[in-house]
């Protein structure tokens, strides 16, 4: 038996695979400790973790730690003179007309920097190594107290050289051999001070929460008899062993929406789709993500809080827009639906917890695109007339009717989710339209069809159990493992043996580290040079299949080059202008062993067939209403609204659905003779 | 025609997108530091009549100019003689623009041979020649500044990609390569919002496109209009100071009067100092576009999109020949300083009319730190523009060590800097603890750079403020600390002047300082809390 569990806000989610069969449950969270809601998972769906070979966890203890600065009490060590470096950033404002603008909050007070009197060259030459009495000195009387959980070290330049990183590392280790020492040089090695110590305090900062988050977990395991390998889904979609988690837990900041994304990549591989774009829509927010050729793009950065993390993560682009997105007014008389969102409570209107805003969800029940009666499959009641009575006034205010402005407020919202796919696809030089769209989460697939018409998407696919994807992701994950390093090199022919030692080292690396944790892994490589002409600033990420690094030579290199920097910024420069490699990404995978078919017993009550009224795109429509299982290989048109137990399918007018033979849903837009 | 309101929210959303994604592709595919760590550009989209309808969030002075600079090409090249593959270029302190180092570069959008808009970027350049490299405080004239491009059209075929306009640039620059890769980075941003803009009319039609443009003018105008109607009507009068004129001593002021009448609101500088012969002047549209700012941040939502809309409701006005209006040909390279006393001149006379919204005065100044090396193969010039504590608000402290208003550069990380001037390296870059003034709400903090000159052939030149005058508090609250920057040389220490020139030897330790900002409400009022953190970090209000 292997078994994913995938912990949410409100929702903890399993599912258990063995030989032939699948199931999978759904059980409220317990955000006060996360892993009970996980044993309770397990319980509900009756397995006895004796019989669990396999446990893939993901779960938002690191995030949440972060959000809610509950995470470990840290000592950052810098260089002499740069003790500020949290608290300066980068000098520059994120809204620039706010007289009141604060910078986000470091997750390391001042008091908790120290500096220690050390310094390397940009080439990595020391100029002043640190002294090592003077430095086990300050060591000791900093850690006096004991009232540090773990320490920090980042000091200039240490992307060149770790020398003294290391050098100091081992002072505090020796003084305080229980704390754990995190240094940039392990976490990240790359250039931009601010950046790499911003990445390094974070790592240790959430690293013992962490820590003691997967032993406690996998102690409860252990008691109930569980003996079988244990593993942990990091941001950049792959897992790793839970006790390496342990001790990278900045790997696993943003591993929630990942592992969705990696579910619906694994999902629809079967029926052959590799390049789609995912839009996972939930309360508050919706995320989208663009995968090209099977594999999820990696960004090299990323925000938490607003602050910068600099590890490999999917490069997924969040909107504030989900179900429970308010609508209103501005004062320049414009509508508008979100950013502001009615949260799990009070929630939508007609949840009747005192919601008294407008949401999405209130919008799509007023214009009957849902159903009261197949809420979360009927399992939860709502108010249609508390939804209809919130609508009014805004209704009024344009003169049109409730079901015409209920419309608008979804249409919305759909513009905000087609702005969200445009910035992970044109903006980065690739055409949505050679792109399936895979929607999942409550609401993904009742817009998909018409957020994918906005882009000209042709196709939409819903994969089975799309209400459960992260949880199955995490089962479907390949062991991944990334190695970074800046090192600037020209590319020119008597580089290139260069060039090709360095990736060649990092697989190396990558590879017996994962080794070391008892991982095998063939041949399968992620290499990501980050290029740039020389004297620009900002690298274009240059990947590099198997024949490219065989045949590696300075023209090819820079013609893939020139390609990527064409795709992004629409120019290439003349061949001859010089070209550099600043940094090299490497990961290397293992894939999980094959997975029965995902398809399980089909959601959706059967039977519910008959029509319903709607309103949408400001036509009133007459929509057939079908079950999930009711769906067969052949086209059925729409306008239809779908029940798939967990979410409700709807398919406008001019598309049509139908089951492929691996239980996806697909929609596909009919050609205009 | 009326467009309706979910085409004219996905028209607006796409134009405020493609003004931002020239911005970051701007920043991005550039060569400068100045402009790919600093970020000192912007990129707007105009209309087909040329007015600005979205720009993206970067340099709010810079942004303000746009209109300007391209009216003034109009003047000479108007819309209707423009043709596709033309480009329109104008640096002119005296046609609308700002300072020379500001290029604006304009590309009319065709589409089946109908301009359907203009695409255009700015950037601050590194080096336009002058007098000395990057920036030369001694100038007696804008001519001593660097090289003027009028307001003048040009084809990208004929001109540009080694033609006889981009040979022009290249011969009168010092660090040529940056300055030409910093252009291509202007014309591909460009090109990319032209596309950008080329995709709405194909999906929509021009014509829906064209009204979704003017209704995005007329509704940031009405969210302005909506804003000032709740202030209350009024004439209020606001002044403030700079230390001098960079030659002299005499302080120099800025005046402003206020008058809110209905839904608009008309300012004037009477009152303001003549022009100054040093380069501390600020060209008319920077003046125009620093009272803008300031009204629209205190008064209105920071969601409404700055565009020509915004700019209907305020009329700016001041005598020609003054500090804020001067005649050519005196010299502005340093004219965000007196546009920051603008800010604060307009900003005290708000007080008077919304005290609630208003904030203490800032360190407010742009402090120019350029280090330039004069070597075999040419020069190398680091440039690098610092910000430092906001004014404290009602209910917050001010921000520290961050860039002030009229701008929002990034700092260039050390490990950028020490590898790409190994000429000096940094040895402290650190806030200032005790430079925020003091009161129930305290200022934000200054910060200080120290550098350590490696190499002969160094030449430091800066323009600074608020050497002498320190950002006052507000309603009881007490000063930021002043601004200073010296050298130390063989065991002295030789003070430097807010403005100047000054040669740099291999082993000597710049300092430079920022001042903080002014605190708001007595300090006797502090919370506690507050306090006693501020205690532990080893932060202290400035004794004053």
């Amino acid at each position: 038996m292997r078994v994913g569990i995938e912990v949410g806000g409100t929702f903890t989610d399993l599912v258990a695979v063995d030989r032939e069969s699948l199931r999978t449950a759904k059980v409220p969270s317990t955000p006060a400790s996360p892993d009970l809601g996980a044993m309770n998972a397990i319980e509900a769906a009756g397995l006895d973790p004796a019989g669990i070979e396999e446990l893939v966890h993901g779960s938002t203890v690191a995030t949440n730690a972060v959000l809610e600065r509950k995470g470990a009490a840290v000592c950052l060590f810098v260089t002499k003179g740069t003790r500020d470096l949290l608290l300066l950033q980068r000098h520059d404002k994120e809204a620039i007309y706010d007289l009141r603008y604060r910078k986000p909050e470091p997750v390391v007070p001042r008091r908790h920097v120290v500096e220690i009197d050390e310094r390397m060259a940009a080439d990595g030459a020391a100029i002043k190594a640190p002294d090592h009495a003077a430095v086990a000195d300050l060591v000791r009387r900093v850690l006096a107290d004991g009232h540090y959980e773990a320490a920090a070290v980042c000091f200039l330049h240490a992307y060149a050289n770790p020398d003294h990183e290391r050098t100091v590392a081992g002072i505090i280790r020796e003084l305080a051999p229980s704390l754990p020492v995190t240094c940039s040089s392990d976490v990240t090695r790359e250039f931009r001070e601010y950046e790499r110590a911003s990445t390094t305090a974070l790592a240790a900062y959430v690293q013992p929460v962490m820590a003691g988050y997967v032993n406690r977990f996998a102690a409860a395991l252990a008691g109930r008899g569980f003996a079988g390998r244990f593993s942990i889904m990091q941001s950049n979609g792959g897992r790793m062993p839970a006790e390496a988690m342990a001790r990278n837990a900045i790997s696993a900041l943003f591993s929630g929406p990942a592992a969705g994304v990696v579910g619906a990549v694994r999902s629809v591989a079967g029926a052959g789709y590799r390049n789609l774009i995912t839009l996972d829509m939930g309360g508050t927010s919706t995320d989208v993500a663009l995968i090209a050729d099977g594999r999820p793009e990696l960004a090299s950065m990323t925000r938490i809080d607003g602050l910068p993390v600099k590890t490999p993560v999917i490069d997924i682009v969040t909107v504030g827009a989900g179900g429970g997105s308010i609508a209103w007014v501005d004062d320049g008389g414009l509508l508008r639906t979100g950013p502001g969102s009615a949260g799990a409570m009070p929630g939508p209107a007609c949840y009747r917890r005192g919601g008294d805003r407008p949401t999405v969800t209130d919008a799509h029940l007023v214009r009957g695109t849902l159903r009261p009666d197949a809420f979360l499959g009927g399992r939860m009641e709502v108010d249609r007339e508390a939804a209809r009575r919130v609508c009014g006034p805004l209704a009024e205010r344009f003169a049109v009717t409730v079901e015409e402005i209920a419309d608008n407020v979804v249409r919305l919202a759909e513009v905000s989710i087609v702005r969200a796919i445009q910035r992970v696809s044109t903006e980065r030089g690739r055409d949505p339209r050679d792109y399936v769209l895979v929607p999942f989460g409550g609401a993904g697939p009742l817009h998909a069809a018409r957020v994918a018409e906005d882009l000209a998407i042709g196709t939409v696919i819903v994969p089975p159990n799309a209400g459960v994807l992260s949880a199955s992701g995490l089962l479907l994950s390949d062991h991944v493992h990334y190695r970074t390093r800046t090192r600037r090199l020209a590319v020119t022919q008597a580089n290139m043996a260069d060039i090709r030692n360095t990736v060649e080292l990092l697989q190396a690396e990558a590879r017996d580290y994962l080794a070391g944790l008892g991982v095998e892994t063939g041949a399968d490589f992620d290499r990501v040079l980050d290029m740039r002409y020389l004297g620009q600033a900002f690298e274009v990420s240059v990947p590099l299949s198997d024949p490219d690094l065989e045949r590696l030579g300075a023209e090819d290199l820079v013609s893939l080059f020139g390609e990527a920097h064409r795709r992004i910024f629409e120019f290439a420069k003349p061949h001859g202008d010089p070209v550099e490699v600043v940094s090299f990404r490497v990961g290397v995978r293992a894939p999980p062993p094959p997975m029965p078919a995902m398809a399980g017993p089909q959601a959706g009550r059967a039977g519910g067939r008959g029509s319903t009224r709607l309103t949408e795109r400001g036509e009133a429509l007459d929509a057939g209403l079908l079950s999930r299982a009711d769906l067969g290989p052949a086209a059925a048109r729409g306008p239809l609204l779908i029940d798939d137990g967990s979410a409700t399918i709807y398919v406008p007018p001019g598309w049509t659905a139908a089951r492929d033979g691996h239980d996806n849903a697909v929609l596909r837009k009919e050609t205009t003779p | 025609m009326k467009v309706s309101p979910v085409d004219q929210a996905v028209i607006t959303q796409a134009l405020i997108a493609a003004a931002d994604e020239m911005g970051i592709k701007l920043v991005r595919s550039a060569h400068s530091p100045v402009v790919r760590e600093a970020q000192d550009c912007s990129a707007a989209i105009l209309d087909r009549k040329g007015r600005v309808v979205s720009q993206a969030d970067l340099i709010p002075i810079q942004l303000g100019s746009v209109t300007h600079t391209f009216r003034a090409c109009l003047e000479h090249h108007p819309l209707e003689t423009l043709r596709e593959g033309d480009f329109l270029v104008n640096n002119d302190p005296y046609s609308g623009g700002q300072h020379l180092p500001d290029i604006f570069l304009f590309s009319p959008i065709f589409l089946d041979g109908v301009l359907i808009g203009v695409t255009a970027t700015v950037v601050h350049h590194i080096d336009l020649g002058g007098g000395a490299p990057g920036l030369n405080p001694d100038a007696g004239d804008v001519h001593e500044e660097g090289i003027t491009f009028p307001p003048s059209c040009y084809s990208v075929e004929r001109d540009w990609n080694g033609g006889p306009f981009e040979r022009l640039v290249r011969a009168n620059v010092r660090m040529p390569e940056a300055t030409i890769g910093d252009i291509n980075a202007q014309f591909a941003a460009n090109a990319v919002g032209g596309e950008r803009l080329k995709g709405l009319c194909r999906k929509f039609g021009m014509d829906t496109v064209f009204s979704a443009m003017d209704e995005m003018l007329d509704y940031s105008e009405r969210r302005i209009r909506a804003a000032i109607r709740a202030a209350p009507d009024g004439v209020y009068s606001g002044e403030a100071w700079l230390d001098d004129d960079g030659a002299g001593d005499e302080p120099v002021p800025v005046r402003a009067g206020l008058t809110i009448d209905g839904d608009s609101i008309a300012v004037d500088f009477a009152g303001t100092a003549p022009q100054v012969a040093t380069n501390m002047n600020s060209p008319f549209a920077s003046t125009v576009s620093s009272a803008i700012a300031c009204i629209k941040a205190v008064l209105t939502d920071p969601d409404i999109p700055f565009n020509e809309g915004a700019e209907r409701a305020i009329t700016v006005t001041a005598p020609y020949g003054c500090l804020v209006n001067p005649r050519p040909p005196a010299p502005v390279r340093a004219r965000l300083l007196p546009s920051y006393r603008v800010v604060n001149a307009v900003m005290n006379a708000l007080a008077g009319a919304v005290p609630e919204k208003v904030i203490a005065p800032g360190f407010d100044t742009t402090t120019v730190s350029c280090i330039s090396h004069k070597h075999v193969g040419g020069y190398n010039i680091y440039l690098e523009i610092f910000g430092g504590g906001y004014g404290a608000g009602p209910g917050n402290d001010g921000c520290d060590a961050v860039d002030s208003m009229l701008s929002n550069c990034s700092n260039i990380p050390i490990e950028a800097m020490e590898s790409d001037y190994p000429f000096f390296r940094v040895e402290d870059y650190s806030l200032r603890a005790a430079s925020g003034g003091g009161g129930r709400q305290r200022g934000g903090m200054g910060f200080q750079r120290i550098y350590r000159i490696l190499d002969d052939g160094v030449t430091f030149a800066t323009y600074g403020d608020r050497f002498r005058f320190a950002a006052q508090g507000l309603f009881g609250g007490g000063p930021g600390a002043k601004a200073e920057t010296f050298v130390e040389r063989g065991g002295q220490r030789i003070p430097l002047k807010s403005k100047q020139q000054f040669p740099l030897s291999p082993g000597d330790r710049l300092t430079v300082r920022t001042g903080g900002g002014g605190g708001y409400g007595p300090a006797g009022e502090r919370n506690p809390g507050l306090a006693e953190r501020d205690r532990l970090d080893g932060f202290r209000s400035n004794p004053g």
